[in-house]
């Protein structure tokens, strides 16, 4: 895969962004509501559902992994990247495959990833604790992430129309 | 995959996406919630009835102590895990995390659990107290959370 100079700038910004926005959000105490681990609004899925649109699928990937990755670096805390890595890339798959289909908005799109965003956290929690506890917490995950899945569908198309005027959206 | 089709991954989409919620959306927003029903219904509901109530605490995945909450009530317990102490309490119907020095905090938010198939995770100590056995309740939404 060859970059364009555009791209890869892009590919850095929207990297950062992803990383400001889950340092941003670690702000917003949601566990302090619903006491669940690692319950948080998932805003860095603004920054894959867009990539995905405007840059495609493989540009969005790597934007994943540099920020799964330095996010793990960041925070000292490898046992979390296992919990990232596997959330976020159940997400982006699903995410690929449902924004290939014509009928579906931004926001089926982003509730799907959310979805799947957590299924793949639960899944990295029984495989790191060796128990199926975590289990326990996966239907009000799942029944979470409509309300948090739509909230960062809705900002996503917020993004899109406020650049749709400029050549980004072009390709 | 075909070459074709990785060389077409990549390349900017030229479609712009839709920006309107459709009837679509309302599709994956049903399926997300069956799946999230159903899992309930499998989770929640297939625990052992009608035995005596009993946390089992685990560590690192493995089991380490099992606590009949009849015999327990009353006592305090301290368990050292990851480098992290949390300080569990009992009563015959209830058990929760009073006080941990974890960074998160999940495990004392979760609060007091008192039926079977509960359970308290915190996950950067690894541990997990879990509730077994116990009468047959039904299990709202909305006691699971509290």
């Amino acid at each position: 895969m060859k970059l364009t100079t555009k791209q890869l700038t892009l590919c850095g910004i929207l990297t950062t962004l992803a990383l400001a926005l889950s340092v941003a959000e670690n702000q917003i105490p949601l566990s302090l509501a619903i006491p669940i681990p690692g319950i948080k609004l998932g805003l860095a899925n603004i920054v894959t559902v867009f990539a995905l649109y405007v840059l495609g699928p493989a540009q969005a990937v790597l934007i994943l992994l540099a920020r799964c990755l330095l996010g793990a670096v960041f925070a000292g805390n490898m046992n979390a990247l296992l919990f990232s890595l596997m959330g976020g890339f159940a997400a982006m798959g699903v995410m690929i495959l449902l924004s290939r289909l014509r009928g579906l908005s931004v926001y089926g799109v982003s509730i799907g990833g959310a979805a799947a965003h957590n299924c793949g956290q639960i899944a990295a929690a029984v495989l790191s604790l060796g128990n199926t506890a975590p289990l326990y917490y996966l239907p009000i995950l799942l029944g979470v992430s409509l309300l948090t899945g739509a909230l960062t569908g809705l900002m996503a198309a917020c993004l899109f129309r406020a650049l749709a005027h400029t050549d980004l959206m072009k390709g | 995959m075909t070459l074709r089709s990785w060389r077409k991954v990549g390349t900017p989409m030229n479609t712009s996406p839709k920006l309107r919620p459709g009837l679509w959306d309302a599709l994956v927003v049903l399926v997300v919630a069956a799946l999230a029903v159903s899992c309930g219904w499998t989770v929640w509901d297939g625990q052992d009835r009608g035995t005596e109530l009993t946390a089992v605490v685990s560590v690192d995945g493995a089991e380490t102590e099992r606590l009949p909450l009849k015999e327990a009530a009353g006592t305090e317990r301290t368990i050292h895990a990851g480098g992290y102490t949390l300080r569990l309490r009992l009563t015959e119907t209830e058990i929760w995390v009073e006080s941990a020095d974890c960074p998160t905090q999940d495990c004392v938010h979760t609060g007091h659990i008192s039926r079977g198939g509960q359970s308290i995770v915190c996950l950067p100590a690894r541990v997990i107290i879990q509730l077994e056995g116990g009468e047959r309740v039904d299990t709202g939404v909305d006691a699971v959370i509290g």
